[in-house]
């Protein structure tokens, strides 16, 4: 069975292992430029003293290619989706040969459990590879943008890009099991595995762990991008904790009574064309604001549940595909 | 008596429409049956349920004594080919071999490469490249060579030419003797099965129309022709087939287990072919204007 697997996957796989090597010799040339221009303008800034012009020319330069890969390495398991699991039944069931195949001495199920493991093997091993050599380039400038947390940047790291893999690869075997016909699988399987990236990302991810709170005194020293109003109400746009994911980008300036500090107000008492005079005048004010957020060091424990969550609904996949299977489909 | 097929109550439908219904059936052993009816009678159907493709409505099928597919004994035990008899277009003929050595515990790989030498097929050819008879040819050598207890053929040699047909039963019998297995063979071309079968099955508009001995069914079989008042008399046990009239006469294709009533002298046995066919009119004529029904009626 393992012979069949292959010699029917051969083609595909040899596709896989082309793609992923010219993809390697990029990624590992990304990762040596990013290295370089990092050990010499983000770590040389200290003696030029622009250390801030030079972070923000060390993203730009490279933030195209970074979020490229990350895209790419975001849709390969769309894309082993589409190509390896949809077809996986659908093309036997297209072309007849299941009336060959599952009337030889092998059940039907270990059929489709030595498909799907062997195949799911080489997706996770693809996938893994790619991931291992962006997370491994990207480092330096994941390191100097500070937002690990960051839908594309979390999707497309360490080992989460490895259950999106099994997952989307069980996802459109099961399409192909119920639909049993390759294109509206495909279509299908597609439109499921984005809306799940979708859901997961905007949906559940931010509430994996219940959110830590603080509240943090607005100071003349407070960074921040911008302030805004929104109802009449003064808010703080992009307030950060260091390497932590801020659940929200806007912060409402609140009194000490946590009464919201008012449009009204702040023209009254602190309006003025300098941005330092404005802090400074907000410093005086004995203003705060209340922050949720997911710190730092919960990264890597929402990587593996998120990695253990796709997993498991992988199996759930393949349980009921075995379950499907087993009996005729006809 | 062992069975290799055992039917019961056994019914599809796809929908609302009954691709197969109330089939009660029992093939004894060692015989090449052949299934017969016209397209669509649920010879398929019939056949997928054997092989365990198909899931049963109702009713229950057992082959070999077992349920079909049930675990890799039952599959082992027999060979099923297709209609159309697919095979893996990109791979080679060799390539199917190893298919069968790989997925097959009791395969057997010199008879396997006996028949690929004496049909002439060439081990690198892809399939996708062979005739249609080459193609049925590789897929009975694939059935074959798992040395299966039973062969079930779905149409084999419909899409072949009369050539590739005469060679592929004769290659099939020349299996079946060698493996001692029993053959089931859907087909509508009378003729072949009336060379080879030694059982038959009919199948009408998905249902049993009549199944025995080849020879029993000669057997039983009569056409009788008289004018028109003659059969007024004819016995209750004589079951009628199929009924012509013209202005003078009346010919009836009859069956009976019992002698027919010597006053019937014209009675004639008729070969199997014209015993089929009128099984397999009747059902077609019955499920358009419940004719024969009717002649049936009017008798009683």
């Amino acid at each position: 069975m393992i012979w069949l697997t292959w010699r029917q996957f051969r083609v595909q796989a040899l596709t896989a292992a082309v793609a992923l090597v010219g993809l390697a010799g990029y990624l590992i040339y990304l990762g040596m430029q990013i290295r370089d221009a990092y050990d010499k303008d983000i770590v040389g800034c200290k003696t030029s003293g622009d250390c801030e012009g030079a972070t923000q020319l060390f993203l730009s330069d490279y933030e195209l290619q970074v979020f490229l890969a990350s895209v790419l390495l975001i849709s390969v398991p769309a894309l082993i989706g589409l190509f390896w699991g949809a077809p996986l039944i659908t093309r036997e069931l297209e072309g007849g040969t299941h009336r060959l195949v599952w009337n030889q001495s092998v059940s039907r199920t270990r059929w489709l459990v030595v498909k799907l493991s062997f195949i799911a093997l080489a997706s996770v091993i693809v996938v893994g590879v790619f991931s291992l050599l962006l997370t491994w380039a990207a480092s330096p400038y994941d390191l100097v943008q500070g937002e690990r947390f960051g839908a594309m940047g979390f999707m497309s790291r360490n080992i989460t890009p490895l259950a999106y893999a099994v997952f989307a690869f069980v996802l459109a075997v099961t399409m192909g099991l119920l639909i049993r016909r390759t294109l509206p699988a495909m279509v299908v399987a597609l439109a499921v595995v984005a809306a799940f990236q979708v859901i997961t990302s905007f949906g559940i991810r931010p509430h994996l762990q219940e959110p830590s709170t603080a509240t943090v005194a607005l100071e003349a020293d407070t960074e921040f991008k911008a302030i805004r109003d929104e109802n009449s109400k003064m808010q703080i746009k992009g307030y950060n904790i260091s390497g932590a994911w801020m659940l929200d980008s806007t912060h409402t300036m609140l009194e000490a009574d946590n009464k919201p500090f008012t449009v009204a107000q702040y023209e009254k008492e602190c309006f003025n064309g300098d941005m330092d005079k404005v802090k400074a005048c907000l410093a005086t004010k004995n203003l705060h604001l209340d922050v949720a957020y997911q710190p730092a060091n919960r990264y890597w424990r929402f990587q593996w549940i998120e990695f253990a969550g796709y997993l498991a609904l992988s199996g759930l996949l393949v349980a009921f595909c075995i379950a499907r299977i087993r009996r005729p489909l006809f | 008596m062992t069975f290799v097929l055992e039917a019961e109550g056994l019914g599809k439908r796809y929908g609302r429409h009954e691709a197969l219904a109330d089939c009660n059936l029992q093939i004894p052993e060692g015989r090449v049956v052949g299934l017969v009816g016209p397209n669509g009678a649920g010879k398929s159907t019939f056949l997928g349920l054997a092989c365990g493709l198909i899931q049963p409505s109702e009713g229950t099928i057992k082959v070999l004594g077992h349920h079909p597919a049930a675990g890799t004994d039952q599959l082992a035990r027999v060979g099923f080919v297709a209609q159309d008899t697919p095979v893996y277009a990109n791979l080679t003929v060799a390539e199917h071999l190893r298919l069968g050595a790989e997925l097959n515990p009791r395969w057997d790989q010199k008879l396997a490469e006996r028949q690929v030498r004496q049909l002439n097929l060439k081990p690198d050819h892809k399939a996708g490249r062979l005739s249609g008879g080459q193609r049925a040819q590789l897929a009975l050598t694939i059935a074959a060579a798992k040395r299966p207890e039973l062969l079930i053929f779905d149409e084999p040699v419909a899409a072949l030419d009369p050539l590739a047909r005469r060679g592929f039963l004769q290659n099939l019998m020349e299996f079946v003797a060698e493996l001692e297995a029993s053959v089931i063979l859907s087909s509508h071309l009378l003729g072949d099965l009336e060379r080879i079968c030694d059982h038959v099955v009919v199948l009408g508009d998905g249902r049993l129309q009549v199944a025995g001995e080849a020879d029993d069914l000669v057997a039983e079989h009569y056409r009788l022709v008289g004018a028109q008042g003659d059969f007024e008399d004819l016995p209750q046990d004589i079951e009628i087939i199929q009924a012509a009239h013209t202005d003078r006469q009346t010919t009836l294709i009859v069956r009976s287990t019992g002698p027919i009533p010597h006053h019937f002298t014209e009675a004639t046995h008729l070969d199997l072919e014209d015993i089929i066919l009128a099984y397999m009119s009747r059902s077609a004529y019955a499920s358009v204007t419940g004719t024969a029904q009717q002649f049936l009626e009017a008798r009683q």
